[in-house]
Formats: C-alpha cells, structure tokens, sequence
C-alpha cells in the first residue's frame, strides 16, 4: 500500500507496534475501492496517523510514522518521526473547589446589585431602553448580560488597553485611570514604554515598521489606496490580489487558492458553500465556534471524532463509507474534515494532515493573515476585498518565509520561533506552572483556575511592564481560564528572561504553582534542527 | 522589626484570602458586607461552642463510661 522507499522503512521499525492490528492486506482491500492514487498530489500534503498510548497521569505521548493503517498514504520525502507529546494536566481538587466556591460568592454578589439597580437604590451605568420603547420586542437581554455587567466589568481594564505604536515584541500603552470601577476610563495623558508584548499573534516577527515588508506595503499604498470599497466580485479585484492567490497557492502546493480578511465569516459561511444536504462533515471536537456554526449551517450531517485521534477519525470514517447515508444507504455525496491547524485556545498542533480522494477541497487554517478556501463562496459577493497594503505584506512576508526574496530571513524566523517556544515552556513548566498544550506550540496557556487571579495576574503583569492576555469563561471552560502567551520570533533571550523571571516572581505572590509534577531544571541542551522540519519546503 | 515582618506576613495572608474568595474583584463595602457577615458566623460558633462544650464533654465521657 505504501509504494515509496521512505515510507516503506517506516512502515517496517514502527508499524509492527500497530496496536488496531491492521495488516497491510487490509489496506489493500481499502485500495481497491479507490483505485485512483494520489500520488500525483504535489508533496506539500502528507499522510500520517497517530498511534497514541495512554501514560497515566501526564498525558498522551503518540508517535506519528508514515503508517500503512492509513486508507492510503501519501509519498513524502520528509518523515516527520518527532514524538507527538501534550499535556493536560488535571486540575487539582482543591483548586477546583476554590473556583467554584469564588464563582458563587461572585454570582451572589451578582444578584445583590441587580436587585440594587432594579429598584433604583444604586445607579445603572449599562445600556437601556427608553421608556417608550418598552412596548416593543426587548433589544437587551437583562439575564443573559448577568455575566458581562457583574463579572467581566470588574475586571475589564485587562482588555481592549489602547496602544500607540506598532504590537511588535514590544510596545507602547496608554495609560488608563478609572473612578468609578471600570464602568469608564480616562486617559492620564502618561504613555508606558517598551511594554514587553506576549499578546499579539506575531508568531514570525512580521509586525514591525521598519523593514522590506513595510517598505512594500508604503508604495503599494502610494499606487493603490488604502482601500478598494468594493466586494471582490464587482470592481474589487486587483492585480495584487491575484498575485497574493498564486503565492499562497505556491506556499501550500495546491492547484489554487482563494484567500478573505480571516475571520468568523469565513469559516461559517464558506462551509455552506462547500457541503450541503447529502454530505457528511467529520469535525473535531475542539474545533471553533465558527466551524462549528458553519457545519450546521450547511445542513448536512454532522459527525465529531475525538481530538488529534486518528483511530476514531478513521472508524468514523470507514462506518460512513461502508454503511453511506443513515437511511437510504446511499453514498455520501461528499464527505468533508475539518480540523484546525493551530488550536489557539487550547495551543495544541495538528497532527495528522489527511487527503482522501473524496475529499475535494483541504481546509486550512493559517499563521498569516487569509484563510484559504476553494470554490464559491459569499464572501466574494458581499464581503469589501481585502485593502492592498494589507496584501503586499502578506506577499512579502510569504515571498520571505519561502525564501524566494533570496535571503534566509525566513527560516531563519523559523528556527529562532522554533528555539524561542521549547526555551520558554521548559522554563516555564520547571518552574512548577501548569502549561497545557503541545511542546512545540508557540501558543503558551498558563492555568489561573481562580477568578480574581484573572485580574489580579493581568494587572500585576502590567505593573512590571509586561503584557499579557488573560481570558475567562465564554472563551474557555468556567473553571479553566488562563493566561495565553504568544511566542514570537522577534523576541530575543533577554527579553524572554526578563519575562520568565517577572512571571515567576508574579506566580510566588499569586500562588499559582498549582503543578504536582515539577521538572527537574536540566542543562540547556544542544538545540535540535527537527522541531519545525516540515515549514520550510 | 519583628512586627513589620509579621504585618508583612498577615498582609499577604488577607491578600491570598482576597483572591481566594473572589472579594479581589469586589468594591470596598461589597468586602465589607462579606467580611462581617463571615465574623459574624464565625464569632456565633465560637460562642456556641464555648457555652455549650463542657456539656457535650461530659455527655461523651459519660457514654464511654469513663464518669458515673
């Protein structure tokens, strides 16, 4: 089944350890219902499955090989044989208990105000109707802000803080004062320097305002405008947006590509295009809000296979083939998989990269600024194009990472990203922190578990001139929020010291050491070339 | 020198006991509110536990038969 060479050696060491015990006759018997190969896919989609044994206590470690259980496989000239390690560390009892009981004393507290407010005694600083207005259908619903007005208001100075300069590996904030808790803010007139950035998805360091990039996207805006106010379809089209498209087409090894303004609209309205009544949707059960709503939207059935666990994708997968639409036993008409690349609230990586031959079109997600989709869709037809400064950064931050601008800029990024998130999370896991999440995700979540150490980790962090992102429960399960940092390639060792020390420091004060299996603290080891071996192409 | 190190100590025990309790996030009389209402449960069970501990004392080491 698995024609090359490469493959072939994989197959041999690693697969004999095949727990579902398929043999390689098997997966002949699977070919020959699809006799077509795939082979002439170009090598940018590989094959891989994960074979993951449970180890109590830490987590699922999984070895990705070139497998033959796979339906097929594609031929790849690099075998990506890094061991495939997460972690989800289970919350401590004690602390899950103090969570709840926090979030209880807050919800009493909750209701005590609105009863306040509802008869007047205290002043209501939030949105509301008009008394003449009550006749009509309600625009605010009072119950289900009951979270916004008396949890997230407390402590929203952590959010949305303005800044003015570029959200680089560091940068410049406004500084706020509130008198009246948070319901408004006043500027103080003071600015706050060089604020270490861990917030900003600037995973290569492409945000900056010196440099090729912006020098590109400065003419571009001379020749072009800033904007187009027009959708794709009609007068929105420019020649630089078609010259992003073959870029990122190049980029990813397709045929062709499309790209929007990323964002919940793509995913959710694009879906709909893509499937509809007749197909079937395999979705990870992770996946976002916006995948989520575009599989229902598009009406077809909608099927969840575990998290990053190929068995249960493809035991899925077979029971569909085999046994087609639920009723009529019909095939399929399409059936379509949807997984993220990077999981961003859960800073987990993709595992496995599948292409089937019914699987038209691949969905991606992606570091840059697009997402890319192929087909019809209403982004076109309603959505404003993309602005063309916007586009030439995109072009020449891919023409970079590709190395096609003939500098070594891009790998160069590459590696130091690589190097910068293992030095980081070691760090941070040694010094007893709980991190979720995938050793090589350049997403870093830091447990809180707690809901005034929410505020309380944000606020102190900025104290020491450091800026993070905390995020609570509508983004994150109740009792699991957490602090995400986001690694970035421009951030140099110091500055990367300067912010675990300051972490450390803010984590004794808070006491958020929660983790009961501390690393021992090892020497640095030599830094090894195969972290992110399948970027560069 | 002493008493700066223990007010120290006890200033950064209320704090863990701010955030704790989530009263981090509270206004100042919200605290106060929770505050008194807590001393004053638990200043209602140490006074009936002192009232009424030689009784239950006496009423065990009775069952035991260690007092006639």
């Amino acid at each position: 089944m698995t024609e090359s060479p490469e493959t072939k050696a994989a197959d041999d060491e690693v697969c004999r350890r095949v727990k579902n015990g398929l043999k390689p006759e098997r997966n002949g018997s699977a070919k020959s219902l699809y006799p077509r190969p795939c082979h002439e896919r170009p090598p940018k989609n590989r094959c891989h499955t994960a074979e993951e044994e449970v180890r109590p206590g830490m987590g699922r470690v999984g070895w990705v090989c070139e497998a033959g259980e796979s339906i097929h496989s594609v031929d790849s000239s690099r075998l990506y044989s890094r061991p495939f390690i997460e972690y989800f560390e289970e919350t401590p009892m004690m602390v899950a208990v103090l969570t709840y009981m926090g979030y209880g004393i807050l919800t009493i507290f909750g209701y005590l105000r609105d009863f306040l407010r509802h008869w007047k005694i205290e002043r209501c600083h939030i949105a509301r109707e008009k008394e003449e207005q009550k006749d009509f259908v309600p625009l605010y619903q009072d119950f289900e802000n009951f979270y916004t007005r008396n949890l997230y208001m407390r402590i929203r100075d952590n959010w949305n803080r303005p800044i003015c300069s570029v959200p680089g590996a560091k940068m410049d904030l406004m500084e706020r004062a509130t008198y009246d808790y948070n319901w408004t803010f006043e500027y103080t007139g003071r600015v706050v320097q060089d604020v270490i950035n861990l917030g900003s998805y600037n995973y290569l360091g492409f945000a900056e305002n010196t440099g090729p990039c912006a020098d590109s996207a400065a003419e571009v805006t001379m020749k072009y405008g800033v904007g187009v106010a027009s959708t794709r379809q009609e007068i929105g089209n420019l020649d630089r947006h078609e010259e992003m498209e073959k870029q990122v087409a190049r980029f990813l090894g397709v045929e062709s590509a499309m790209a929007f303004g990323m964002g919940f609209a793509t995913n959710s309205m694009n879906i709909p295009a893509l499937v509809g009544k007749g197909c079937l949707i395999l979705s990870d059960e992770l996946n976002h809000a916006s995948l989520v709503l575009g599989a229902r939207l598009s009406g077809s059935t909608i099927r969840v296979f575990k998290h990053n666990n190929m068995q249960s994708l493809e035991k899925l997968l077979r029971e569909a083939i085999v046994h087609g639409q639920p009723r009529t036993h019909r095939p399929w008409k399409k059936i379509l998989i949807v997984v993220e690349g990077i999981y961003r609230y859960l800073s987990l990586a993709l595992c496995s990269r599948k292409s089937f031959p019914l699987l038209k079109f691949p969905l991606f997600s992606f570091l840059v600024s697009a997402a890319i989709i192929c087909g019809q869709c209403p982004s076109a037809v309603y959505a404003t194009s993309m602005s063309p400064p916007v586009v030439e950064q995109i072009i020449t931050s891919m023409k970079c990472i590709m190395g096609e601008d003939g500098t070594t800029i891009g790998n160069e990024r590459v590696q130091q990203l690589a190097e910068n998130t293992v030095y980081f999370r070691k760090r941070l896991r040694e010094m007893g922190f709980i991190i979720y999440g995938n050793n090589d995700s350049p997403v870093v979540p830091l447990m809180l578990y707690m809901p005034a150490k929410i505020g309380a980790f944000g606020r102190e962090m900025l104290k020491r001139n450091i800026g993070v992102v905390v995020v609570g429960f509508p983004a994150t399960p109740i009792i699991e929020s957490r602090a995400r940092f986001c690694i970035s390639a421009g951030h140099s060792k110091n500055m990367l010291d300067q912010a675990l020390n300051v972490i450390s420091e803010v984590g004794d004060l808070l006491q958020l050491k929660y983790s009961r299996h501390r690393l021992q603290p090892s020497s640095a080891r030599p830094f090894d070339d195969d972290v992110y071996e399948d970027i560069d192409d | 020198m002493a008493l700066g190190e223990c007010w120290k100590q006890l200033s950064w025990f209320y704090y863990q006991y701010l955030l704790v309790t989530a009263l981090y996030m509270l206004e100042p009389w919200e605290r106060t509110v929770f505050n008194s209402l807590l001393i004053s449960v638990a200043g209602m069970a140490i006074y009936t536990g002192y009232v009424f501990m030689p009784q239950h004392i006496m009423a065990i080491l009775h069952y035991f038969e260690v007092i006639q």
